[in-house]
Order: structure tokens, then C-alpha cells, then sequence
């Protein structure tokens, strides 16, 4: 695309919103980041990519964390920190981009080329699409599934003044389990289009 | 009495476990703590405007004893406390404004020749050294920075010098009356002077740095050495270049100076811990007048008035007896035996300064031991030091433990070295055991 833009997607566990962000991104031609940003802030900081992802989309513990003038010593905010640098300084210098959760529509809410979204689905379609794509039996898959989004929810409005999965918080909530993932895309790639067009 | 002791111990409850929770700022809990406080258990409960005056104690101030001589009895908000701090806040954000901080930590790097190991004993006295002096957040806000700084040149792993820069700062703390709250909060509530805790709790922080220089030079010497290439010196980061205005800079440094004359010699000259505050504030006002609105904006006015609500909740604690009655329970389970007073009094501190906020315990603890003393200067002043090492070392062991902690591990983190509780604990807790340990054992011997 030749004007910048940037779609911040965030998603219920089991909605497809992380296929349909990859896919999205691969038809617009633009850069598609999801917890694999945290290979590169690992490499540009050398630590182990497996020790920020104890972190990575994780409330802080508030009884194993203070913060004090400011200062925070929760890994969980770090990460958070790092990490929102890591996407301002990629919007920053112009770079076009969709990028998977992480409290994004927040930390890049004020641009003109920001496009937010939030993917959720039905009970029963996440659940079975859980079972197929983690080999799980239905209660297992649920389970998985609860906790998952129990835990986006806590990281999100510990971090954001607007609710996870709020219709206020995003320009625009889709059900992936209405249309199926290839026409929710379908969908996504107009929205986006006809915005992009409005951009100056 | 009874509605006044449950009102007055759930107000406390409720304001630590909020302080934990952190989802309102500190002072904001312990103010409306304090308000609660005064309307609840002094005015309906108690409906006694004397326990009012009292916790409030503002009369304190026009008393010419609190500035020069003989300090008066007082309970309730300790307002000595709070001007001493607000005042070496103010002095040492005049000096770091000049790059004094800075300075100090360039020159001493270039004094070592910048060799890592070298580097790694002599930031951990400073460390110590400094935090006897100036609040353990400053300490450590600068020593934090300039060790990563230098370990990016260097291309060594910070993390060892920082853990063990944290708690040498925490054992400094320990030495002076003014290198920890809770040493302020002792000395002033009991009327030590700096002399007092630099020949007491001191002399055990010194020992004890010693053995501490070794441990961590033991645990943390292979990992430093095998990290360690040659560096064009040259290229390195000059002292000079730290400092901002050599006029600020001298003048600070005198400031600075004049603070830690008055602090050693305040037992001779009757001058109290708030008019040395006080003073030092007005002198660094004066000197840095065109940068004044910059300096007091950076003050942490916010831990002023946490301090005031959280007297006054202490307050309530006091006036109802729920602290005599705790100071009764201590002496009947140690069955007056001042071994076990001080085994308990040093652990016990120790282990909650570890996981909570180690003022609002010294705060409470003060009265108690006032109580369990019971009049005999000996055994206060034996109690006043166990408690000072109990908390001061204590808040060493954990990451959330003592201020300078979370801004140590705060600082590593943001510059891509997170420091986890499991890395934290693996040097620190056994640290904090020995020096408690050690603690412990110098008081039996040279006290009891």
C-alpha cells in the first residue's frame, strides 16, 4: 500500500483473528507482527526469547511487583514497554503494518493511519476450531479457550482505560463465526481499503 | 474502646493490603487512611479531641526544642521526619541537577582503570558509602545507569554489579540515621542522633559490608572475569563531561558537604534532624533560585504526605493500645528474656520487610518497642538497633522489598536485562540471612 497504514487487531482465543490478521496482511503487502516481535527485542537486547515469553500478554503481579517514582520493576511492564516501543518506533519511521494484540489500538490510538479491530467468534465454533487446531477434547479445549481469554482480558484493562472486546474501544467488532475466515477477510480488506482512501 | 481498637486496626489492615495493591497512589491511601482515622476511631469512637491534638501534632513545631536542643516528647504524625526528608530531597536533586552523581561514578571508573572486577568492588562500597548519606533511590538511580552505560562499553553483564550495588546501598542505609526511613523513623521518634546509629547499627554495617564484598565478590567474580575484553580507555566517558555547571557543581558538592558536617556533629551541637533539613533545603533554594521551580518539581512530594497519613493511622494504633497490647504479647511469649526479644524483633522484621513496605512497619514497630523497653534506655536503645537491621536488611532480600530494589531492577529491565525474583532471590536472600544472622549475633555480644 502506498499510504502508511496500520491495523491493531485483537481477538478472542479460538476467533481465528490471528489467521485472518496474517492473511489480511499478506493480501494488503504489509509487515505482519504478532509474539514474534519478541524474537527481535530479544536479539536487539540479547536475552533469551524464551524467558521475555513467561511475560509476553501477561497481567503484572501486583503481589510480586512495586512501582516506585515511576519505576516499575514488573517484568510483565517491561516487556509491555519494550514492546510498545518496539511498534511506535515501526509506525514512527512510516512502516505499514497489522500487529496481533498487545494492547496496540493503545498504544497507537492517536494516529490518523491507525485502523482498529477486534475479531471474536461463537462459543461453539471457537471451541471446535481449539479442538481441531490443539488436538483437545471439548473439555480441554474449553478450558484452554476460558483461561486464554481470561487472561487477554486481565492484560488488556490493566493496561487500557477502554474494555477488551468493548465495541467503544475499536472502530470495528466482526464476528468470524458468521462469515468464516476467508470472507471475514474479504470483509476486512474493503474496510480497510475504503479507510485507507479517506486518509490524507 | 473496644469499636475504637477495631475501627483503628481495620483502618490499618485496609491501608496496607491497598498499599500492596498499588491501584491507588500510596499517598492518596494512607491520607484518606489518616482522615478516616481521626473521624472514625478518634472523633466517633473515642470522641476525644486531646487524641486528635496529639496524632496531629503540629504543636511539636512551635516548640523551640524540635529546631535546637532538647526534642519534646510527641507522638502521632513525626514532623521532624518529614522536614528532614523533604529537605535532603530538595539537596540532592540540587545536586544532581549540577551531575554530581554522575561525576562520582565516571571518576570512580576511571580511578580502577574501568577493570570490570575492580569496578565491581568499588561501585558496591560506593554504593554504601552513598546510601549512608543520600536516599538509597538516588543511590541506585545513578549507580544503575552508569553501570549499564559501562557495561555496554565494557561488554560485560550488568546484572551481578546491580544486584550487589542494591544491597550495599540497603546495608548503607542501615549505618546513618538518615540512610533509611526507617532509621529516620527511629531516630527521631527515640531521639538518637547520627552519632548514635554510625557507632551501633554502623559499626554492624560495616562489618557486615566487608563480608559482603567477599560473598558477592565470590559468587560473581567467574561470571565478570570471563566477560572481560580490552578497552581503548580513552574512548570512555569523562568525568568532567558529567558535570552540567561548575558553579552548580561546587556549590552542590559544598551543600553536600555542610549536610554531612551538621548530621555528625548534630549530638553536639543540639541541632535537630528537622533544622539540618530545613537548612539544607533553604541553602540549596537560595544557590540554585533560577532553577527552583525545576528542582522542587522534581521533589517526591508524594512521599511526604504518604508519610503524614501513615502516622496518623500508626496514631490510632497507638492511642487505642492495640501496640501496648502487642509490645505486652511480645514480652509475655519472650517471658522478658532479651534474647529472645531481639531474636524475634530482628526476624520478624526482617521477614515482612522482605515482602512489604519496611516503613509502615518500622513506623509501627517504634512504639512497641517503646513499650516493651518500658522505661529502661538500655534495652530501648538494644531493640531501636535490632529493629533498624531487621527492617533495613530485610527489605534487601526480594525485588519488591525496599525502594531502591524495584528502581535497581526497574532500570535493568528497561535496558534489556530483566532481573527475575528467582535471579534476584539466588544472591540476595542468603545475603539478607547472613547479615540478620550476623546482626543478631553482634547485638547478643555487645548487648545483652
Amino acid at each position: 500500500m502506498e499510504k502508511q497504514i496500520i491495523i491493531t487487531i485483537g481477538r478472542e482465543f479460538g476467533s481465528a483473528g490471528h489467521i485472518i490478521a496474517e492473511t489480511l496482511a499478506k493480501r494488503l503487502g504489509i509487515n505482519f507482527y504478532d509474539r514474534k516481535i519478541m524474537d527481535e527485542i530479544a536479539k536487539q537486547n540479547n536475552i533469551s526469547d524464551k524467558e521475555l515469553a513467561k511475560y509476553d500478554e501477561k497481567p503484572r503481579s501486583r503481589l510480586f511487583s512495586r512501582t516506585v517514582n515511576g519505576y516499575s520493576n514488573s517484568l510483565e511492564d517491561i516487556l509491555f514497554e519494550m514492546q510498545s516501543k518496539f511498534i511506535t518506533d515501526k509506525a514512527d519511521a512510516g512502516e505499514s503494518f497489522i500487529l496481533v494484540g498487545r494492547c496496540g489500538e493503545k498504544v497507537l490510538g492517536d494516529r490518523k493511519c491507525h485502523i482498529s479491530v477486534f475479531v471474536l467468534g461463537d462459543k461453539e465454533e471457537k471451541i471446535s476450531r481449539v479442538m481441531d487446531v490443539y488436538s483437545l477434547d471439548r473439555d480441554k479445549a474449553y478450558e484452554m479457550m476460558r483461561s486464554h481469554d481470561k487472561f487477554r482480558k486481565a492484560y488488556h484493562n490493566s493496561r487500557c482505560e477502554s474494555k477488551w472486546g468493548d465495541s467503544r474501544t475499536y472502530d470495528l467488532c466482526i464476528n468470524s463465526s458468521k462469515l468464516g475466515i476467508e470472507t471475514t477477510v474479504d470483509l476486512l480488506e474493503d474496510y480497510v481499503k475504503t479507510r485507507a482512501m479517506g486518509m490524507k | 474502646m473496644l469499636a475504637a481498637q477495631i475501627f483503628a486496626i481495620a483502618i490499618f489492615v485496609i491501608m496496607f493490603v491497598l498499599v500492596v495493591m498499588e491501584k491507588f497512589e500510596k499517598h492518596y491511601i494512607t491520607l484518606s487512611c489518616g482522615l478516616m482515622t481521626i473521624v472514625l476511631v478518634f472523633g466517633i469512637c473515642m470522641r476525644d479531641l486531646n487524641a486528635i491534638i496529639e496524632t496531629l501534632n503540629f504543636k511539636s513545631i512551635i516548640n523551640a526544642g524540635f529546631w535546637i536542643g532538647e526534642a519534646p516528647e510527641s507522638a502521632g504524625i513525626d514532623w521532624a521526619t518529614i522536614i528532614f526528608l523533604g529537605g535532603m530531597m530538595i539537596m540532592v536533586e540540587g545536586m544532581a541537577k549540577a551531575g554530581f552523581f554522575r561525576w562520582l561514578c565516571m571518576l570512580l571508573a576511571k580511578s580502577v582503570n574501568y577493570k570490570p572486577i575492580k569496578l565491581f568492588v568499588a561501585f558496591m562500597i560506593m554504593s554504601a558509602i552513598l546510601a549512608m548519606f543520600i536516599d538509597s533511590i538516588t543511590v541506585i538511580l545513578f549507580l544503575a545507569a552508569v553501570t549499564i552505560e559501562l557495561a555496554k562499553l565494557l561488554e560485560f553483564n550488568p546484572i551481578p554489579m546491580i544486584l550487589s550495588e542494591i544491597f550495599c546501598a540497603n546495608l548503607g542505609g542501615s549505618a546513618t540515621m538518615c540512610g533509611d526511613p526507617p532509621n529516620i523513623i527511629i531516630g527521631s521518634k527515640l531521639h538518637y542522633s547520627f552519632s548514635d546509629f554510625l557507632t551501633n547499627t554502623g559499626l554492624i554495617a560495616g562489618i557486615s559490608l566487608v563480608v559482603m564484598v567477599i560473598y558477592f565478590y565470590l559468587i560473581y567474580s567467574k561470571e565478570i572475569k570471563k566477560q572481560t575484553k580490552n578497552v581503548d580507555t580513552s574512548k570512555m566517558p569523562k568525568p568532567a563531561d558529567a558535570i552540567k555547571s561548575k558553579v552548580g557543581f561546587i556549590g552542590s558538592t559544598i551543600i553536600f558537604l555542610i549536610a554531612v558536617v551538621m548530621l555528625i556533629t548534630h549530638s553536639t551541637t543540639h541541632l535537630s534532624v528537622a533544622f539540618i533539613g530545613a537548612f539544607v533545603a533553604i541553602i540549596t533554594c537560595i544557590f540554585n533560585f533560577k532553577d527552583l521551580k525545576e528542582i522542587m518539581s522534581k521533589v517526591d512530594y508524594k512521599i511526604l504526605l504518604f508519610f503524614i497519613g501513615l502516622f496518623v493511622v500508626v496514631g490510632g494504633l497507638e492511642q487505642t493500645g492495640i501496640l501496648e497490647a502487642i509490645a505486652e504479647f511480645i514480652s509475655k511469649v519472650s517471658g522478658g528474656n532479651i534474647y529472645v526479644m531481639v531474636a524475634i524483633i530482628i526476624w520478624i522484621s526482617a521477614i515482612a520487610s522482605a515482602f512489604v513496605d519496611n516503613i509502615p512497619f518500622a513506623a509501627t514497630m517504634v512504639p512497641i518497642i517503646q513499650g516493651l523497653s518500658a522505661g529502661n534506655p538500655a534495652l530501648q536503645a538494644t531493640l531501636a538497633w535490632t529493629l533498624s537491621m531487621g527492617t533495613d536488611i530485610g527489605g534487601a532480600a526480594t525485588p519488591i522489598g525496599a525502594s531502591a530494589n524495584v528502581v535497581g531492577t526497574s532500570i535493568a529491565g528497561k535496558n534489556g536485562y530483566p532481573i527475575s525474583w528467582g535471579k534476584y532471590c539466588k544472591s540476595a536472600a542468603p545475603a539478607m540471612f547472613i547479615v540478620v544472622l550476623m546482626s543478631m549475633l553482634i547485638i547478643y555480644f555487645r548487648y545483652c
